[in-house]
């Protein structure tokens, strides 16, 4: 599905990412974990082609193609999708409008015919259930005044409408309570699919407790310096991310030292 | 003399005999004094400080006819015109080609009592001095105006009885079919007590030629009478249009005016309101987009004049290509104007590097227990929000007219009237998508 071999890449001058290599594969969920700027957010825009990072070095494919070259909106239509940690609010634009062109240009895409408008309200309203959102946040402007647990669940259902291959989740538990939680996670796991990978970027180890993933990866200062199963997750909630510091300068990573 | 100001006063000795109400001591006037103010000012020079970022040093050198057009000349179709007029369903309308009342186009039958609209051209002198209330004050307010005073010879005599309700948006639409004309038209509101009126005028360029649209509106608002008023400018492509309006409000009135300059080479409006007892109220709103070399200019001017008065001014502009505007908005807030609210704000949209805004507040505050606020921004289309849409799978062309739109739509929520609103809505995301 995903492979991407020593990506390097900067923001302006500053060079973030510094040599990640990570491959998933189909119907995989991999969790990103590390400190506050270790370039979790940065690897995730990278991958939705957002035009601030400059890739510097290194390749992505993604189902066989060089994702790279790829303009945004061809990304999201080939089926990537990330759900952002700050989705931006868009006054004037119709939540509602929004879900529909983006489904329809990727029907288009995909050579299908488009949904009309009482097709498309079904099919929303179907998935508006099972993110426990009220219909009328349909009818608001994209994000404008929504709570942070109503913009992340608006960025799960989306996701929901989209159907993506790979889903990036950008801190998609952080602010949210538990109940929210429970309703964001209980909605990407009705989402699991043997053809649909995940890369779940979180800084905590609670939303893995929901959402059981495959495998856990350390990113630390632009590169990832452990990778291991779920109970790597544990490991860190358990020790945090001091130790860290005293293996990003070396080489290689051991494990269970 | 300038040969600009050589050439009107021709034109004026050459129409003089024609123009209308010639036998009327007062419109000779009027006319006189018009004539004389234009004549003493010129055409302003960016050394005026109103002036300053507007030039018309192009506009200067057209020698255009200020005579109307013959009224056999052939005229467009109300069908071909319904396409773009902004009200295509209006029960009552009001249509002038060529600076000439249309009366085939036109459909003014079956008005509410107490309500009239009448063209210009079919007033007699008895009827006509009641034009001279509104349009007083408005007639010295720029060179032009007085320029228009002078030619006057046509436009919209619009006026309600006491209590009298005009809730079907009244359509006055000029329109422009071909080049090398000044149309010197003028549009008058007199609302009695208690009146009701809704209207739309439009001004549609048909033709890539230059010419001129020389427009006066005056507007005289009595004791709680409302006008809820849309100008709407799509001139040509090489078209001027410069228009003046002044209005004057008395107790609990409330003009609410929307404008909307969405194309011609060359824009300017100076607009003034007076709210001259306690309770009334104005809503003086306004959009402007520019292009390629278009320019548009929006003085503006309220005058708090008496206690227990608000105002909200609301202007936004999207600048595109090399196009450039204007935006100078006064708040004169007299000594013992006190309890005023006043609200004001502009923001600009630049799309293109080449695009550029002068924005101005002029707050004149007299009186010490008063609520103003103003506020203006230049900003570009927000990279994140962009983003946020392609990552969505849209186009970056859909995703910038989305946006755009959305920036430029957000005006019409403040449109009371229904109906107006509603048409202006389709009006302009039919124009955001071309
Ligand atoms: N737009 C930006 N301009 C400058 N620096 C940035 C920008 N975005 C991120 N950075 C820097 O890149 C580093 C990684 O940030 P980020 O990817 O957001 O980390 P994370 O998501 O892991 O917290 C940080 O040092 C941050 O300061
Ligand atoms: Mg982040």
């Amino acid at each position: 599905m995903l492979i991407i071999k020593d990506l390097h890449a900067s923001v302006g001058d500053k060079p973030i990412l510094k040599g990640i290599n990570l491959t998933v594969n189909a119907g995989e969920v991999h969790a990103i974990m590390g400190p506050n700027g270790s370039g979790k957010s940065t690897l995730s825009n990278v991958l939705a082609g957002r035009e601030n990072v400059t890739v510097t070095s290194g390749s992505i494919e993604y189902l066989g193609q060089d994702l790279l070259a790829l303009e945004v909106e061809e990304r999201a239509r080939a089926g990537v999708f990330l759900a952002f940690q700050y989705p931006v609010e868009i006054p004037g634009v119709g939540n509602v409008y929004l879900l529909k062109a983006a489904l329809n240009a990727q029907r288009k895409h995909r050579g299908l015919p488009e949904l009309d408008a009482m097709e498309f309200l079904a099919l929303v309203k179907d998935k508006m259930k099972l993110m426990e959102m009220n219909e009328s946040m349909l009818y608001r402007a994209v994000n404008e005044g929504f709570s942070g647990g109503e913009k992340k669940r608006n960025e799960i259902l989306q996701m929901a409408v989209l159907e993506p291959r790979l889903a990036i989740l950008d801190e998609t538990d952080s602010g949210l309570d538990i109940d929210a939680l429970k309703i964001v996670a209980n909605g990407v796991n009705s989402l699991r699919h043997p053809e649909r990978s995940m890369i779940l970027v979180t800084h905590y180890q609670r939303l893995l407790d929901y959402i059981k993933p495959d495998y856990v990866h350390v990113l630390a200062a632009g590169r990832i310096v452990r990778s291991g199963g779920p109970e790597l997750a544990h490991e860190l909630e358990k020790q945090g991310y001091a130790w860290i510091g005293n293996e990003t300068s070396g080489q290689e990573v051991s494990s269970g030292s | 003399m300038s040969t600009a100001i050589a050439h009107y006063q021709s034109e004026f000795e050459r129409l003089g005999s024609l123009l209308p109400w010639q036998d009327s001591p007062q419109w000779q006037e009027w006319r006189r004094s018009g004539w004389a103010h234009f004549a003493s000012l010129g055409f302003p020079t960016t050394r005026h400080e109103e002036w300053k970022y507007t030039s018309l040093a192009a506009l200067e050198k057209l020698a255009l006819s200020c005579a109307p057009a013959a009224p056999e000349a052939p005229q467009p179709t109300w069908d071909s015109l319904k396409a773009r007029a902004v009200l295509p369903q209006a029960r009552y309308r009001a249509v002038f080609v060529d600076g000439r009342f249309s009366p085939q186009l036109s459909q003014l039958d079956g008005l509410p009592a107490g309500i009239a609209v009448r063209p210009l051209s079919a007033l007699s002198v008895r009827d006509s001095l009641g034009l001279q209330v509104p349009l007083q004050a408005v007639r010295a307010r720029t060179p032009f105006a007085g320029l228009n005073a002078a030619f006057m010879a046509e436009g919209a005599w619009i006026t309600a009885a006491a209590e009298a309700s005009l809730d079907d948006p009244l359509l006055i639409l000029y329109v422009t079919t071909r080049g090398g004309q000044a149309q010197h038209v003028v549009n008058a509101y007199h609302l009695a007590a208690g009146s009701r009126v809704a209207v739309a005028e439009q001004y549609l360029g048909l033709t890539d030629e230059a010419y001129f649209v020389n427009q006066v509106a005056g507007v005289r608002l009595e004791t709680g009478a409302q006008l809820s008023h849309v100008k709407l400018q799509q001139e040509g492509g090489r078209a001027y249009h410069i228009g003046a309006l002044q209005a004057s409000q008395q107790g609990g009135s409330r003009f609410e005016s929307h404008s909307f300059a969405l194309s011609g080479a060359f824009g300017r409006n100076d607009m003034e309101t007076a709210l001259l007892e306690p309770g009334a109220s104005v809503v003086m709103n306004g959009l402007y987009r520019v292009a390629s070399r278009e320019f548009q200019d929006f003085h503006t001017c309220i005058r708090h004049e008496s206690p227990d008065c608000t105002s909200d001014e609301y202007f936004k502009g999207v600048l595109d290509g090399s196009g450039r505007a204007v935006f100078n908005g006064k708040i004169v807030v007299a000594q013992d104007a006190q309890h005023t609210a006043s609200r004001q704000s502009n923001h600009n949209l630049l799309l293109s590097d080449q695009a550029e805004v002068d924005t101005k507040p002029q707050l004149e505050i007299f009186a010490d227990d008063v609520k103003c606020s103003h506020g203006a921004t230049v900003g570009q289309l927000d990279e994140a929000q962009l983003f946020y849409l392609r990552s969505r799978g849209l186009d970056p062309d859909h995703a910038r007219t989305l946006l755009i739109e959305a920036f430029a739509l957000d005006l019409l929520s403040s449109i009371g009237h229904a109906e107006l609103r509603a048409a202006m809505d389709h009006l302009m995301r039919g124009h955001a998508h071309v």
